[in-house]
């Protein structure tokens, strides 16, 4: 199956006012986006998953940087395209939709206006056929009364109206690549199912591929089909979907496994991984997770252990996998 | 909408109230006699009396306030002392030069400062940022006499110093009076714009693709003028009023100029008319600025 993106080793750092040297956010990360599939990202807040995506926009803030790396789409290396060449597949053939509908939509503009925006940037249709063609958009999103809402201004949205405004948006141009940056975590969770079934959806209807950046595993469990799990600024974990629900391997996705609320006998505690997320500027030297590994040995805290194949594309950053049994 | 600006109208009235009964009240401790004023010492007991008398000088204090109320809805507010002519006259006569220079400042103020602190905010931290925040800040900061004496000494060989006679002599008065609005402007554009771009809406017009000048153009300047724009309303009914200095300083006979010479005069009523009616002025920037601003943010809009 040919990938629609392959990001290759991909190094990003970020500047810091009155510090010497850059802090390295996301460290040597690989990824396939196979065409027409759901990839999801998953990790803690600050492992990087974020800025990997941002940077193959090239949407990084000023002060981050890629330092290496490359991300092949349709042929061509993103991270080195030209600013116009790169605007041109930015929102045309790769869209982005992000965490916050509440503050991602322009408040003074109408969410109509916001819309078809892009659609005449890309496709040069002019002002009556954009509007048409949004507010047919609107409906496939599920927005009800779509010539009504196209003069809505944002505020006068829900969150969920909102987040299925910034889904047209990203829908309207019919991407190849959709990548969704926590798209339902602002959302309550009747309408985080809402929101995934249209994304289901969507992409059933288009073919497009899409990458899920997420905390949530509840979400990476209901849409995914290959889940990449990073920790640190690394992929710490390869595996499709089924896999890593069956037979996770890494310590720190078993933590993430076992930390799930469930049905536990009330008043025990919920379990949780202890320790924090290392600084960026003070990586420990072996693997990045042993300082909160329980299973950690001498090895572990000296050496780094590498991304090995466990058999079927299901890789994991671990000199001693699958350790302590079934996660669950 | 209709509603709420006819709202904004009728709150205005007992301010201007307000206004007027401590405006009238401040001069009345004011000491200095204006019969001794008018006629100097060589004068009889009696004369000035009746003067008195006739000008309403002994009636109690809310008697006089409730006829200059009154006279005031009629469009009268008074007669000079000085000059024996309707005050209203007078302020009518005076406006247009302090109108002119004001729209001038005004328009000095937002055509340098708009643009000068978009350029700012887009280059932040360059020479130009570093040099137009510079300049802005010096016209923030120095006083406005001072500004106009050096500009009179530097330029007094090409343009008027002195006078209207023709457009040549609002020049400098303009740049006087602008400076320093636009400086203020240049500053409150740039720290909004700066401050608006970093807003997620803006990372997702660029998710768009648009080009970095349409993103500032489109996304990032309304949002970023829409505090600006009420700051400019206000401004220029400041500088319809706030002229005063500028006004002496390059002798141009308008409504500050007036305000001047009937401080030196004690010329209560002329004074008394002048500065109701920049209060006026005041009150009508601030109404202006409100419903401006209603008008331009969807969000404060009152359907």
């Amino acid at each position: 199956m040919s990938n629609i993106l392959e990001i290759r080793n991909l190094v990003v750092s970020f500047a810091s006012d009155g510090l010497k040297d850059r802090a390295v956010a996301v460290n040597g990360v690989d990824i396939d986006i196979p065409a027409g599939k759901t990839v999801s990202l998953v990790g803690e807040s600050g492992c990087g998953k974020s800025v990997t995506s941002l940077s193959v926009m090239g949407l990084l803030a000023d002060n981050g940087r890629v330092d290496s790396g490359e991300a092949i789409f349709g042929g061509k290396d993103l991270l080195k395209l030209p600013d116009k060449q790169l605007r041109e597949i930015r929102g045309n053939r790769i869209s982005m939709i992000f965490q916050e509908p509440m503050t991602s939509l322009n408040p003074v503009l109408t969410v109509g206006r916001q819309v078809d925006e892009a659609l005449r940037l890309h496709s040069g249709l002019d002002k009556a056929a954009a509007r048409k063609r949004t507010i047919e958009i609107f409906e496939k999103v599920g927005i009800p009364e779509p010539e009504r809402r196209y003069g809505c201004y944002p505020h006068q949205l829900s969150g969920g109206l909102r987040q299925r405004v910034m889904i047209g948006m990203a829908m309207v141009l019919q991407p190849d690549l959709l990548i969704a940056d926590e798209p339902t975590t602002a959302l309550d969770v009747s309408i985080e199912a809402q929101i995934l079934r249209l994304m289901r959806d969507l992409q059933k209807d288009s073919g497009m591929s899409i990458l899920m950046i997420t905390h949530n595993l509840g979400v990476v469990a209901e849409i995914c089909d290959w889940v990449y799990v990073m920790y640190a600024g690394e992929v710490v974990e390869k595996a499709d979907v089924f896999t890593l629900f069956r037979a996770c391997a890494h310590p720190y996705t078993r933590g993430l496994m076992a930390s799930l609320p469930r049905m536990t006998p009330k008043g025990q505690r919920l379990y949780n991984i202890m320790g924090t997320v290392p600084n960026l500027r003070a990586m420990p030297v072996g693997c990045r997770f042993s300082p909160r590994c329980e299973f950690a040995t001498e090895r572990c805290r000296s050496e780094k252990p590498p991304l090995t194949d466990l058999g079927d594309r299901h890789l994991c950053r671990c000199f001693d996998p699958r350790m302590g049994g079934d996660a669950t | 909408m209709v509603k709420h600006i006819a709202k904004r109208i009728l709150v205005t009235i007992p301010v201007l109230l307000g206004i007027v009964l401590l405006i009238f009240f401040m001069l009345q401790v004011v000491p200095g006699d204006p019969v001794t004023v008018m006629m100097k010492e060589h004068l009889k007991e009696d004369v000035v009396e009746g003067l008195r008398q006739s000008m309403h000088l002994d009636d109690p204090f809310f008697v006089r306030y409730y006829h200059y109320i009154l006279d005031m809805l009629h469009g009268d507010l008074g007669t000079s002392w000085k000059l024996s002519r309707p005050v209203t006259g007078l302020i009518a006569g005076a406006f247009p030069y302090t109108l002119r220079l004001a729209v001038a400042a005004a328009l000095f103020s937002w055509i340098m400062g708009i643009p000068v602190g978009i350029i700012s905010a887009v280059k932040k931290n360059s020479l130009i940022d570093h040099l137009s925040m510079g300049v802005s800040l010096f016209g923030v900061s120095m006083p406005v006499f001072w500004v106009a004496l050096i500009l009179q000494n530097t330029f007094k060989n090409v343009l008027p110093v002195s006078g209207v006679k023709s457009w040549t002599g609002y020049i400098l008065p303009t740049i006087v009076l602008g400076w320093s609005s636009a400086g203020r402007i240049a500053r409150l554009t740039r720290s909004n714009l700066l401050e608006v771009l970093r807003n997620d809406y803006i990372r997702t017009a660029r998710s768009k693709g648009l080009s970095p000048l349409k993103v500032i153009t489109r996304h990032a300047l309304k949002n970023a003028l829409i505090p600006v724009i009420t700051v400019m309303a206000i401004q220029i009914s400041s500088l319809l009023s706030g002229a005063v200095i500028t006004e002496s300083v390059f002798a141009i006979p308008g409504v500050g100029s007036l305000a001047v010479s009937a401080i030196n005069n004690r010329d209560m009523p002329l004074l008394q008319g002048t500065v109701i009616f920049t209060a006026l002025l005041i009150i009508a920037g601030n109404l202006v600025a409100d419903i401006l601003y209603s008008v331009i943010d969807p969000r404060i809009r009152v359907d």
